[in-house]
């Protein structure tokens, strides 16, 4: 049983609150993601759980078992560093091999069990080597199988995939996520990247600031987020969010900022400054009653789609993805519109969401 | 599986580091105090931790000018003139051995001059000792007339520090980024104006505790001041040995007042470089 | 004017220009140094007798009365004695005392201040206050009497061990704050996470340091290990302030011994012999320690931080 359970967890540094009193549960079994800008606490929950930092107030449970006060080594965990954390003096078998020798496994029954490991991620052949002759990839690898050989119940990782190219990375998603598959433990994986969290994750849990946002699904996370910031958080490019006035209607309500007046038939968000927010795949040209004027103002082909700038008469402009295929160019003035069940509001002084 | 076990390590840690703390302060207190003593409480028995009448007169004895005459039985102490031959072959040897060797780190670590072994072979000057060069350097001396000199010694004096020099700003210069000076001569600056707008600045701290440091090592050289000059350069140590040496009746005060002179401006410098200095000893085998 | 500026811009000329100075510097004072050396060796000269360049040659004799001179023998011998006791002494203190001080605490600041003290004052002062404080009726000796209840005065400065403990003690005491320095500084740029995997590893505290971190401070131990004996096998201060080399020749270090044959015997061409000696087992001592220092340089550059 490898399930894990944060109480009321909280890190007070000096005056800051790096974690403040979060809980949160992971299944046994389940690929979460810990994501948010840096110093939102999410390393230092991950080094909570490790063990590497006491918490100031709070619980861990891993299992059955409350181990907040257990030592790192006593928890069963594998860790996987952003700087990946090899032996530098050590070959990469004597890296491996370390886990089990703390344990004091036979060395007979060490080389048997390092080789096997090994061979599954495929680093058989770089045992005899250091690790500062290993490629980016290579050591990457190293680093997973040195925490796949003593079996934990519980994978932590703090960013592993950071210090690689673009093009590795991507490779190694794929290879975590089929590991992940493949041997059903728990993972808790700690990211700044958005993208990394929407394709890894089972669950995505968006942190801010010490606090959890948002904890569910990536879709979830994506379609309706639960405040701005989590809405701004996720999406290339991010939501764009345009600043005004909601009132209300005898039927719902109507958001109105410069030119655009949206009608929101069915929401009974109430009055006063909001904000709105739409994905720039969700803001499309089309002529009607709801469609407001714009000026073209800058145009980012990407191949597949194309990115408009719309100037509207706001303080920045609306971002547009369209299809490749549309024939605009800078300078056009046209009418768009959003697709109507994709608007989320949001409240103009806390940023919460107003539910429709 | 409790973390209960830190009570009890904190304690022994203050223990034991209060016991060196005893260990390291206790001469240095016991030279203070003695120099503020009159001689009649120089040596009692029991030892007087705190002079019950405290006295300046050490110091007047030591400080007012003149020459200090050394005679068995009979001496007469004064520093002001040692103190200014050792800030003089101090001072300029150093500053000497800083401008040279810091231009001399920066040629190597931006051109490779001198060849890759360069800096372990000035190492190596370091590893001869002082005496193995004295012979000889006093008969050389005397042929050229260089013996009991300014100059000569502060030749030496530049010689055998320049190894330290090097080495340490070595490490220093080592931290400016090359593409510094690129962008620098990109826009037209001439070596020159690169090394004193763009180096210099950023090693300056470097820069002074690499001189505070040689400043502290030739303030306190002995053999080679000993051999190479005696009467007309006298430096600090020098008269502490003479002294020390033609002093059966040991006169404890005086020398006391000297010892905290002579400690005191190096104290003071030491205590400003010593978070730099863990910079410059790294000897390039620190990792970052 | 322009031209000679323009000519010494050029890569080729700027890099040799500090090079200049330093190794005329060298060529005319090392240089002719060594080989006079060389030559006074050669001599059978005395200062007494007339100048040097008249004095007789008689080629090897005064090495041989240099090997056959055992008080000469023995000042080696002392002088590499006490290096082998006062080195590991203030290896182990600084490595220990650098460990105790390498986390955060309150009043950390304060010792690590007092602990560096030593290594700034002149040595000839440490060794005349050590003497002050270790004369028969004087406070160190009162000290141990109340540490142990009853009167002890050890003559430190008039018996033969007692004066050679308290040589390598006066080196111990100045020098355990450079060896402090270093570690300090070694320990505090341990990569942190190697350490933390340890942690998360299982392994024990004692494990972590002997696995992890001791492999990784190799090259700051070679660097302290170094520098002292370099320094240790040139002790001159001590011996000359606090104990006047004696009681007879018990703290008689080479460095002393040579002055003494060089100024007081003035017996010019043997000192001159007895320096190569010396020359040479320094040599030979330093040979393998910049071999070391090279490897660790390079091992580091390899090992990268991985």
């Amino acid at each position: 049983m490898a399930s894990i359970r944060l109480e009321r967890l909280t890190k007070v540094f000096g005056a800051t609150r790096a974690v403040d009193g979060i809980d949160l549960a992971i299944p046994d079994g389940e690929f979460v993601v810990l994501v948010g800008p840096s110093g939102c606490g999410k390393t230092t929950t991950l080094n909570m759980i490790a063990g590497l930092e006491t918490p100031t107030s709070g619980d861990i449970w891993i299992g059955d078992a409350c181990v907040t006060d257990w030592e790192p080594g006593e928890r069963n965990l594998g860790m996987v560093f952003q700087s990946l954390a090899l032996f530098p003096h050590m070959t990469v078998f004597d890296n491996i091999a370390f886990p089990l020798r703390i344990k004091r496994v036979a060395p007979e029954e060490i080389a048997s069990r390092v080789r096997a490991v090994s061979d599954t991620v495929h680093v058989g052949h770089l045992l005899d080597k250091r690790p500062a002759t290993l490629s980016g990839g290579e050591a990457q690898r190293v680093a997973l199988v040195r925490t796949l050989v003593v079996q934990p119940s519980v994978f932590l990782m703090d960013e592993p995939l950071s210090s690689l190219d673009a093009k590795l990375r991507v490779e190694m998603r794929t290879e975590l996520k089929r590991l992940h598959a493949a041997l059903r433990s728990t993972f808790v994986y700690v990211t700044h990247d958005q993208a990394e969290a929407m394709t890894m994750a089972d669950r995505i849990v968006v942190m801010h600031q010490g606090r959890i946002q948002q904890v569910g699904r990536p879709l979830e996370v994506y379609g309706d987020p639960v405040n701005r910031f989590v809405a701004g958080f996720f999406g290339v490019p991010a939501m764009n969010f345009v600043e005004g006035e909601l009132q209300p209607e005898p039927d719902g309500a109507r958001f109105m900022a410069q030119a655009l007046r949206v009608t929101l038939p069915g929401h009974g968000g109430g009055s006063g400054p909001a904000v709105l927010g739409v994905r720039p795949e969700h803001v499309r040209f089309a002529d009607g009653r709801e469609s407001w004027p714009a000026t073209v103002s800058l145009i980012e082909p990407l191949g597949d789609e194309t990115l408009l700038f719309l100037d509207y008469g706001g303080p920045s402009s609306l971002v547009a993805k369209v299809d490749a295929e549309e024939k605009v160019a800078v300078g056009d003035r046209r009418s768009f519109t959003f697709r109507p069940d994709r608007v989320v509001l949001f409240d103009g002084t806390t940023g919460g969401r107003l539910c429709r | 599986m409790r973390r209960g076990r830190r009570s009890l390590f904190p304690l022994v840690r203050h223990a034991l580091l209060l016991a060196w703390t005893a260990v390291t302060l206790f001469p240095i207190y016991w030279m203070v105090m003695t120099s503020f003593k009159h001689a009649g409480e120089w040596v009692t028995w029991p030892p007087r931790w705190f002079p019950h009448e405290p006295t300046l007169v050490n110091y007047v004895k030591v400080l007012t000018p003149g020459t200090s005459t050394f005679e068995l039985g009979r001496q007469t102490l004064k520093i002001l003139k040692p103190i200014g031959d050792s800030l003089i072959v101090s001072g300029v040897g150093s500053l000497l051995a800083v401008v040279l060797g810091s231009a001399l780190a920066y040629s190597w670590a931006r051109f490779g001059t001198g060849g890759r072994n360069y800096p372990y072979n000035i190492l190596s000057i370091r590893m001869v000792p002082p005496i193995v060069i004295a012979v000889p350097f006093v008969v050389y001396f005397v042929t050229l007339r260089l013996l009991d000199t300014y100059t000569g010694l502060i030749l030496v004096y530049v010689a055998t520090c320049l190894p330290y020099v090097i080495w340490m700003m070595l490490a220093f210069v080592e931290e400016v980024p090359v593409e510094l000076e690129r962008a620098a001569r990109l826009m037209g600056a001439s070596r020159l104006r690169v090394l004193r707008s763009v180096v210099l600045p950023l090693t300056a701290s470097g820069l002074v505790v690499t001189f505070l440091f040689v400043f502290i090592l030739n303030w306190s050289e002995l053999l080679l001041a000993i051999t190479l000059t005696n009467t007309e350069v006298s430096t600090l140590p020098i008269t502490l040995n003479k002294f020390q040496s033609a002093n059966e009746g040991r006169d404890y005060g005086p020398q006391a007042a000297i010892g905290t002179l002579a400690t005191l401006p190096v104290v003071v410098m030491g205590f400003l470089i010593q978070k730099h200095l863990l910079r410059g000893f790294s000897f390039g085998l620190l990792r970052k | 004017m322009t031209g000679l500026r323009r000519w010494l811009e050029r890569e080729r000329v700027f890099r040799w220009l500090p090079f200049i100075p330093v190794q005329g510097l060298f060529a005319l004072l090392l240089l002719p140094n060594f080989l006079l050396l060389v030559y006074l060796s050669l001599l059978s000269w005395r200062i007494t007798r007339g100048t040097w360049w008249n004095a007789a040659f008689t080629g090897l004799d005064s090495f041989q009365r240099a090997l056959e001179d055992e008080r000469f023998l023995w000042a080696l011998a002392r002088t590499f004695g006490f290096a082998a006791a006062a080195v590991p002494l203030e290896l182990l203190l600084g490595f220990g005392l650098a460990l105790l001080c390498r986390r955060q605490f309150r009043g950390r600041r304060f010792y690590t201040t007092v602990f560096l003290l030593p290594m700034m004052i002149v040595p000839a002062v440490v060794g005349y206050d050590l003497s002050m404080l270790l004369i028969d009726q004087g406070p160190f000796n009162q000290l141990l009497s109340l540490l142990a209840g009853r009167a002890i005065t050890v003559r430190w400065l008039s018996e033969y061990t007692p004066a050679q403990l308290a040589v390598i003690g006066a080196d111990v005491w100045q020098w355990t704050a450079l060896t402090f320095l270093i570690f300090t500084s070694g320990l505090a740029g341990l990569p942190e996470d190697p350490i933390r995997a340890a942690r998360v590893m299982g392994a024990s505290r004692w494990q972590i340091f002997w696995h992890v971190e001791l492999p990784l401070l190799k090259p700051v131990i070679a660097i302290a290990v170094i520098l002292r004996s370099m320094e240790a096998l040139k002790i001159f201060d001590y011996p000359m302030l606090l104990t006047q080399a004696g009681p007879g020749n018990a703290t008689e270090t080479v460095a002393v011994y040579l002055w003494r044959v060089g100024w007081e015997f003035a017996r010019v061409s043997d000192a001159a012999a007895m320096s190569l000696v010396l020359l040479v087992a320094v040599a030979m001592y330093s040979f393998v320690a910049i071999r070391v220092l090279r490897r660790e340089r390079r091992r580091l550059a390899e090992e990268g931080v991985a």
